[in-house]
């Protein structure tokens, strides 16, 4: 294994997966906990639409992908916030309706393109430099903006509208993280692909969910576990020759159930309640 | 002796709902500085948009509302910090990863404003909130593991932790038991004694606090009537508001059936 380290694509693809491990693991932790578990799916779906849309006309592909993750997060926060319809429901037709477009625009490409195929499924031992300073970039923005609006997104997340009653801008920050949310999704396309890039944005943050009951101490449990599986992911799929983002994402999985099977938080309530009574003195 | 109070609340013929459902009609009210206010009225009566209202999440349809001498539209985030809310008692997800002190921390993010870190001052005010409400010892518990009446406690530290002049508490006695529900009504009392706050709290119990509130406001729509609690408690008035619901027993304690519940 130590001798794949020496080559330059095993390194730029090991800190691809790092950077989009740990952003996706991030990002994940306010999805989950705000309950947009659904609109991290739609998002990759729409994102992969703008790829195969920039593909057919010849335009830059990520760009477009932003442009439709971008238009699909705010149409879906607006249907919310105007109360139009429910979010699963609004999301739903959006997921749908820009998986029709992907799949009608890989049907009017003459030739087989296996450079968008490669957004599907995601192939990050053929990152390139170029792509890698590209992810490297949008990842930084990503988590300088988490950083800088860290407590208002824990509080959005924990509750919305008490957020607002005590003087949070949160329907802005609400914006925000849907805006984040379709950013972390287009970052991490090239990498894990459109399909498997929802459980990297899930997995990490629900695993950590089981482990803890601190939002700081998940946070971090959270990019732990999303950097340490994208990058043995990584290392799997180049020594035993099988695809990365399915390495990746079974091993977080795998994870996920154990945490699960042995979650101190779902041993029974009396089993929890001594807690109360350890004072601190 | 209030009147002379600096106002905190002004409602002047202020409606609200939507054009046709009014939630509110024509409500003029004006609650002074260190006031404590009892807001009672049937269910459908309009408290909770009374509530709504007062924190500035909804302009006046018509009339003026003024919170902290800003229109509706004039209330920026500061001017919000300034109102401690207690929400309905919602569902709190027992499984939710947060520990009592990150809920009360919660409470300075509004006041501190946006790119602005928590810091030392933030934890001692949150400590000294939870002191307050008698929960400074269980400050690394999830707030899962607590009992209702000690999340409420940790909610209304959240509130005291912005530092505000108002609290508001919509129905804080909601689904916990006898003498949990006498603790925290307590505790809200002792609270506007010891420091100072206006306390207007929403509830549909009104022999819980009766003997508590400096006044109370009673609602069905439009304000019914405004005053100390011997002049609005006054089964003339109350059975315009409740009719049939309304039982009186000899030891003067007001009873509402809910009518819902014999249909």
């Amino acid at each position: 294994m130590l001798e794949l380290l020496a080559y330059d694509f095993m390194q730029r693809s090991l800190l691809a997966a790092a950077m989009v491990g740990g952003l996706c693991s991030v990002i994940g932790v306010f999805v989950v906990l705000r309950g947009l578990a659904f609109v991290g799916a739609g998002t990759s779906h729409a994102a992969f639409a703008g790829v195969a849309l920039g593909y057919l006309m010849g335009w830059p592909p990520l760009l477009l992908a932003i442009v439709f993750g971008l238009a699909t997060v705010w149409i879906t926060g607006w249907v919310e916030e105007k109360g139009r319809m429910k979010l699963d429901v609004s999301i739903g037709i959006l997921y749908t309706t820009t998986m029709a477009l992907a799949i009608l625009f890989l049907g009017l490409m003459k030739t087989y393109n296996a450079e968008v195929y490669g957004y599907l499924f995601g192939s990050v031992l053929s990152v390139t430099s170029e792509e890698l300073r590209v992810i490297g970039g949008l990842s930084i923005l990503v988590l300088g903006l988490i950083l800088l609006f860290s407590k208002e997104l824990y509080f959005i997340a924990f509750d919305q509208e008490m957020a607002e009653a005590s003087g949070v801008p949160a329907r802005r920050i609400f914006f925000l993280l849907l805006t984040l949310v379709a950013l972390t999704v287009v970052v991490s396309l090239k990498t894990v692909g459109a399909i498997l890039v929802f459980a990297m944005i899930l997995i990490p943050a629900s695993t950590a969910y089981q482990l803890t009951h601190s939002l700081t101490t998940l946070t971090w449990y959270s990019v732990i576990i999303g950097v340490s599986t994208a990058v043995a992911g990584v290392l799997i799929s180049a020594t035993w020759d099988i695809p990365s983002g399915p390495a990746i994402v079974l091993l977080a999985t795998t994870i996920f159930f154990l945490a699960v099977l042995f979650s101190p938080k779902h041993q029974p309530r009396v089993a929890a309640t001594p807690c109360l009574e350890t004072h601190r003195h | 002796m209030s009147i002379q109070k600096e106002p905190i609340i002004q409602f002047d013929h202020a409606s609200f709902g939507f054009p046709g459902v009014l939630a509110l009609q024509d409500i003029s009210l004006t609650i002074s500085a260190g006031e404590f206010v009892g807001v009672i009225g049937p269910n459908g009566s309009g408290k909770t948009t009374l509530c709504r209202a007062m924190l500035g999440l909804m302009a006046p349809l018509e009339g003026h509302l003024r919170i902290l001498d800003c229109a509706c539209g004039e209330l920026r985030c500061h001017h919000r910090a300034q109102i401690g809310y207690l929400p309905q008692k919602g569902v709190v997800d027992r499984n939710f990863p947060v520990t009592v002190l990150e809920t009360v921390m919660m409470g300075r993010y509004g006041a501190l404003g946006l790119f602005k870190r928590a810091g030392r001052q933030d934890q001692r005010i949150a400590l000294e909130a939870l002191t307050h409400v008698g929960m400074e010892n269980h400050q690394d518990t999830a707030l899962g593991h607590l009992s209702g009446g000690q999340q409420q406690r940790v909610f209304i530290a959240r509130a005291l932790a912005q530092q505000p002049k108002v609290l508001l508490l919509d129905e804080p006695t909601t689904g916990l038991d006898i003498t949990t529900q006498h603790n925290v009504i307590e505790l809200v009392a002792q609270l506007h004694k010891e420091l100072g706050l206006t306390v207007l709290l929403i509830t549909h119990d009104i022999n819980m606090i009766r003997s508590r509130v400096d006044r109370l406001v009673l609602l069905k729509t439009r304000l019914f009537a405004s005053g100390p609690p011997a002049e609005v408690l006054k089964p003339e008035i109350l059975r315009q508001v409740y009719g049939k619901e309304l039982v009186i027993t000899e030891k003067d304690l007001v009873i509402v059936e809910d009518y819902h519940h014999h249909h």
